[in-house]
């Protein structure tokens, strides 16, 4: 017991994480993706109402009492509904972060340190889909697809995977003239160990920074999917879709708007801070795109 | 030189043939039936189904329908719309194409300065006030979505206070509010890479040498930080214009722009096959262009990249 | 080397947005002195602007400005002479005579004749032209079928019998006839096909086309030489406005005289008392129901099983809820102000005790062994069936999920008899209530998507059509209509009010529950 305490004590107290609290980046960031995960994972508990129960008694009530954050056209209850949000919101992440460095990192592993036909492959792929903007290859893939949670998740994953590629490939092939990874070559040691066990975890900070900057576009890539109607369906809430139903109401119901637009602030916010803070700490050179 | 940029412009060809083929098979693989959609109402009608599909040439085998579609492409033709019953795609979209792009390169000519003003008087006084009043605002005008600013700005500008209109497009008020929502970000976001570039060119051995030279300061910001700022800016712009250009989408249809933005989301809808095919290459090559335009001057500043046969 | 590279940027950037500036100064300029046109909004750009392909509700609203029939609707919504002055059934209703209005002229300035009547036929049956609405109405002519099998391009029954005098010939009864909403054209004008009423309109109405801006506007001018009430306002200008709430602002900043409120504006509209004030209201002749495919779904073909499904559907807290108090509950399937309205038939009342009941008598206890099913329609109505899946779960335990589909392939997917449970409606193209029976619930009809049939009822429609007399007609509907409801065939839900709004310089607009009549009669001070 005392030993965990003490090696947390040690953890708070290092180098690192005394460099962590002094960000204020970094701190507040935190602090807000703390509190958007722990809403995404424990909302529901919290949750007043069901998120899909209706009740035409109640239309368009105002935040008071009974209703934290009022009701919508439906008479659902926009608090439960804005934590459910939550939760969609960052399982969309979660898998186009889990997706997209999965297949990104390997690829881009194996084209940097591979190289020849390998390399050329992956990077004409990624040329290719450069090539077009990102909404559009999204708003194209859910035009195929249908719309629905899947397909954000997969739209937003195709569209993202080659940033982390590249950026994988080109930090891979800096790396790859040091001395100790000639060494690990010259001692014939497995390739898929070279990249797991040497150059693996010292490309872990630049694509941890990169990641936390990416979940705040994510997050309001599907926004926009959700506003647009081709993203997350009903009756599943998601915040770009609830922005969108309380849009025509602003002049005189604005609390669907308004409560929605806020939490997606926030998170968008949090994780953008987060993501700054990390890379001030962790990555003196900017690693862009 | 000229084979530098002959390569680079060749380089674009196959990206954008395959960019056609997969927007054409994006296109096929689409549920929702075109033809039902024209038929509307009418549609237990079969000799109608039958003539209709037959003059919008969907009762050819797919490939014939893809060669007689590059031919027209290369001629301007993108063929008939769905949804305006024969109505010429390009007739369509040719207003829009004045109208999107421009809205576009005019939010990237105005945020560019600005956000590079910003970001430098931000950096300047880096840790004071100044730089964390200019930080928040950097970070909210990214985070927040232009939708949620968009109808903010609607209420307060044109219902309120009725300096500007509601909607529509033709005229300069009609202008400034889209505009303002496709600066706020573009321009945030410059600031934010400005700032963290001059930070670092502010930290080199070469200004700081300069300083103790006795440079006057205003000199030495304008001649030499900002130009070594400008470079690492000027790759970023790809990532910017794509922002703006999926950034039109919404803010076409929240002020009844009739630019590519908004008649692409509508053709999406309505099954307009031929008119999101046509957007959507026009969007992309016009991407492609400007990337390759960048990459080139990029060429250009830089011998080391020409040299060496392709940048990373 | 100098990397002014920035500042050549910049300076280029600013070109741009000169030229911008420059461009939309001119493009505003360019608008000229503002004759005054009577500004009004459309929800999406019309389908078409032909009167022959016409086929849609938004085409609609612009063509009825620039095209007109037989006969014209009051704004009580009766019937009155238009380009026929009168007419007389031929034996056994087989067709009508009709006398034709003398000196009308067309916007081409040629004077109207029956010539003109038998060439609209004509181009609305020759399959080339796709002809749309009006088309259908075209069935009963003798002669119809000929020409759409392609083998002749002439309408053997019509008959030019002198320039003000013409007789159409019917292979089977129709009383109706002479009510159709065709819209007659100017026979100079086919030639040109749908592309060339793009260039000049070709009607008899108080307005004429001038142009189409797609995405933004459709515009009128007055017809100068119209045969009725001119108009005082020198033309219309239909603004293509999508978003509801937008136009809703555009009429508060004062871009607009008159606006169409649409659903997602209503509440807004009613909830600010400026807006209130200047609002009109009357109840839409448009029915909306609850279809119901027994082919697709066994437990609807037991009645008890589709009463239990009407009686839990509390309408009334739906109309004070989601329509803002803007409906009334439909009864049978004619709505208030059409020919035919039963007043006296009672909407089916909100019983859920009455449903569990009746559901468990058919077999299902508490939706026990009821398969699961989708509730699906278009987006406009999302809040529509999210209400209804959400009371018969909560009513009857029933297994509904909601399926949002998109327009084109619902309206074919219904239309072949494919959708098992939808809520649907139905606008009315002409002031009779034959109108809904014979498009939506007679057998026979292409339009009855529900695939309803009751051998009675049909035949009771066929008897009607051949009923000139209008009282023994109506209670031949009322018949009808109470064996549909009586069946449970659908469950009927509301009757739209409708909303518009008029600026308080605006005079003489007429909102009837056929939407707003012409122009013509309409004056801004």
């Amino acid at each position: 017991m005392a030993g965990i305490f003490s090696r947390l004590s040690a953890v708070w107290h290092s180098d690192l994480a005394l460099r962590f609290r002094r960000n204020r980046n970094a701190m507040i960031g935190s602090i807000l993706v703390s509190l958007v995960l722990f809403v995404a994972l424990f909302g529901g508990l919290f949750a007043p109402y069901p998120y899909d129960r209706i009740n035409m008694a109640v239309i368009w009530e105002p935040p008071g009492a009974e209703f934290l954050m009022g009701t919508d056209a439906l008479g659902r209850d926009v608090f439960s509904r804005i934590l459910i949000g939550a939760r969609i919101s960052m399982l969309v992440a979660a898998s186009v972060l889990a997706i997209t460095f999965v297949i990104g990192v390997t690829l881009g592993m194996i084209a940097g340190y591979f190289g020849g036909w390998a390399d050329t492959l992956i990077m004409r792929t990624v040329d290719i889909i450069f090539a077009f903007p990102e909404l559009i290859l999204a708003i194209l893939v859910a035009a195929v697809i249908g719309t629905g949670t899947g397909t954000v998740i997969v739209a937003l994953s195709l569209v993202w995977w080659p940033g982390i590629a590249r950026l994988t490939r080109s930090l891979v092939l800096s790396l790859r003239e040091e001395m100790y990874i000639d060494a690990a070559i010259s001692s014939g040691t497995h390739p898929a160990r070279i990249l797991l066990r040497h150059l693996l975890p010292n490309i872990a900070s630049p694509l941890i920074v990169r990641a936390s900057v990416g979940v705040g576009f994510i997050v309001m890539a599907e926004a926009t999917l959700s506003f647009l109607g081709i993203g997350v369906q009903e009756p599943t809430p998601t915040w770009g879709g609830m922005i969108r139903d309380g849009l025509d109401s602003l002049r005189t119901d604005p609390h669907l708007a308004l409560y929605s637009s806020l939490a997606l602030g926030i998170t968008i916010i949090g994780f953008n801070m987060l993501g700054d803070g990390l890379r001030d700490l962790f990555d003196p050179k900017m690693g862009e795109r | 030189m000229l084979t530098f940029i002959v390569k680079r412009v060749m380089g674009l060809v196959p990206v954008l043939l395959i960019a056609v083929i997969l927007t054409f098979l994006a296109n096929q693989a689409v549920p929702g039936d075109p033809i039902a959609a024209l038929l509307s109402d009418r549609s237990g009608d079969a000799v109608l189904e039958a003539r209709l599909r037959a003059a919008y040439g969907l009762d050819r085998p797919l490939l014939e329908q893809f060669i007689s579609y590059i031919g027209g492409i290369l001629s301007g033709d993108f063929g008939l719309s769905f949804r305006f019953a024969q109505m010429p795609v390009s007739q369509l979209i040719g207003e829009g194409l004045l109208i999107t792009p421009l809205m576009a390169l005019a939010a990237l000519a105005i945020a560019f300065p600005l956000g590079v003003l910003l970001g430098t008087l931000a950096a300047i006084r880096q840790n004071s006030w100044v730089d964390t009043g200019i930080i928040l605002v950097l970070v909210a005008g990214i985070s927040i979505p232009n939708f949620a600013m968009a109808t903010g700005l609607v209420y307060v500008f044109a219902l309120q206070l009725r300096w500007l209109p509601v909607a529509g497009w033709g005229s300069v008020e009609q202008a400034i509010m889209p505009l303002t929502l496709l600066i706020i970000p573009t321009a945030a976001y410059i600031a934010r890479l400005s700032r963290t570039y001059m930070l670092e060119v502010l930290r080199t051995d070469y200004i700081r040498t300069a300083r103790a030279k006795g440079v006057p300061e205003r000199v030495m910001l304008l001649r030499h930080a900002l130009r070594n700022t400008m470079v690492p800016l000027l790759t970023t712009v790809g990532i910017i214009l794509g922002g703006l250009l999926s950034g039109t989408f919404v803010v076409e249809t929240i002020f009844n722009i009739p630019g590519l933005g908004s008649l692409a989301i509508q053709a999406i809808f309505a099954r307009d096959y031929p008119v999101t095919m046509a957007i959507v290459l026009l969007f992309t090559a016009f991407y492609a262009g400007i990337n390759l335009l960048v990459d080139l001057s990029y060429g250009l500043l830089d011998p080391r990249i020409r040299v060496g046969g392709g940048g990373r | 080397m100098h990397l002014n590279h920035g500042y050549a940027k910049r300076r280029r950037g600013r070109a741009f947005f000169l030229a911008a500036a420059v461009l939309g100064a001119a493009l505003f300029a360019a608008q000229g002195a503002d004759a005054r046109n009577l500004k009004t909004s459309i929800p999406a750009d019309p389908g078409q602007i032909d009167p022959i392909t016409y086929s849609e509700l938004v085409a609609g609203d612009i063509l009825g400005n620039m095209y007109e029939g037989f006969t014209a609707i009051t704004p009580e919504g009766k019937i009155r002479p238009a380009l026929a002055e009168s007419w007389e059934a031929l034996p056994d209703n087989m067709g009508f005579t009709f006398k034709l209005r003398k000196g009308v002229k067309t916007h081409l300035g040629n004077e109207f004749t029956a010539e003109d009547v038998k060439a609209t036929f004509e181009a609305l049956l020759i399959p080339e032209n796709k002809g749309g609405l009006n088309a259908g109405y075209l069935d009963v002519v003798e002669g119809a079928k000929d020409m759409k099998d392609g083998k002749t391009k002439t309408l053997a029954g019509v008959v030019v019998v002198d320039p003000y005098t013409v007789t159409i010939k019917f292979s089977k009864p129709d009383v109706l006839f002479p009510v159709y909403p065709f819209y007659f054209m100017d026979k100079t004008a086919m030639a040109g096909g749908a592309e060339g009423f793009l260039k000049a309109s070709a009607g008899t109405g108080p307005f004429k086309f001038v142009k189409w801006d797609r995405g933004q506007n459709v515009t009128l001018a007055k017809h100068a030489d119209y045969w009725g009430a001119k108009a005082s306002v020198d033309g219309v200008e239909f603004l293509i406005v999508p978003n509801a709430d937008t136009a809703v602002s555009m009429f508060e900043a004062k871009e607009l005289d008159v606006v169409y409120v649409e659903q997602a504006a209503l509440r807004r509209v009613m909830k600010t008392p400026e807006l209130k004030e200047l609002s009109l209201q009357a109840p839409a002749a448009q029915i909306r129901y609850l279809g119901m495919n027994q082919n697709l779904y066994a437990p609807f073909k037991d009645k008890r099983v589709r009463e239990a499904i009407c009686k839990s559907l509390d309408l009334d807290s739906m109309i004070t809820g989601t329509l803002q108090g803007l409906a009334l509950p439909l009864a049978g399937q004619i709505t208030p102000g059409v020919a035919g309205y039963n007043a006296s038939l009672k909407p089916i009342a909100f019983d859920a005790e009455g449903a569990k009941k009746l559901l468990a008598e058919a077999g299902f206890p508490d939706g026990k062994n009821m398969p699961p099913i989708k509730i699906s329609s278009t987006d406009p109505n999302r809040n529509e069936i999210l209400y209804f899946a959400s009371q018969l779960k909560q009513v009857l335990n029933m297994p509904v999920e909601i399926e949002v589909v998109e327009r084109g392939s619902f309206i074919k997917a219904m239309n072949a008899g494919e959708v098992p449970f939808f809520p649907w409606g139905w606008s009315a193209g002409y002031p009779d209530g034959m109108y809904f029976l014979s498009q939506v619930w007679y057998g026979p009809s292409p339009y009855n998507r529900a695939r309803w049939k009751n051998a009675e009822f049909d035949a009771l429609i066929e008897e009607a059509q051949k009923t000139a007399d209008n009282e023994k007609r109506y209670a031949l509907y009322n018949k009808a209509e109470e064996i549909l409801v009586g069946e449970y065939g659908t469950c009927p839900t509301t009757v739209r009010i409708q909303v518009a709004l008029q600026q308080p310089n605006v005079k003489g607009l007429a909102l009837t529950a056929f939407r707003f009549l012409p122009f013509n009669s309409v004056s801004i001070q």
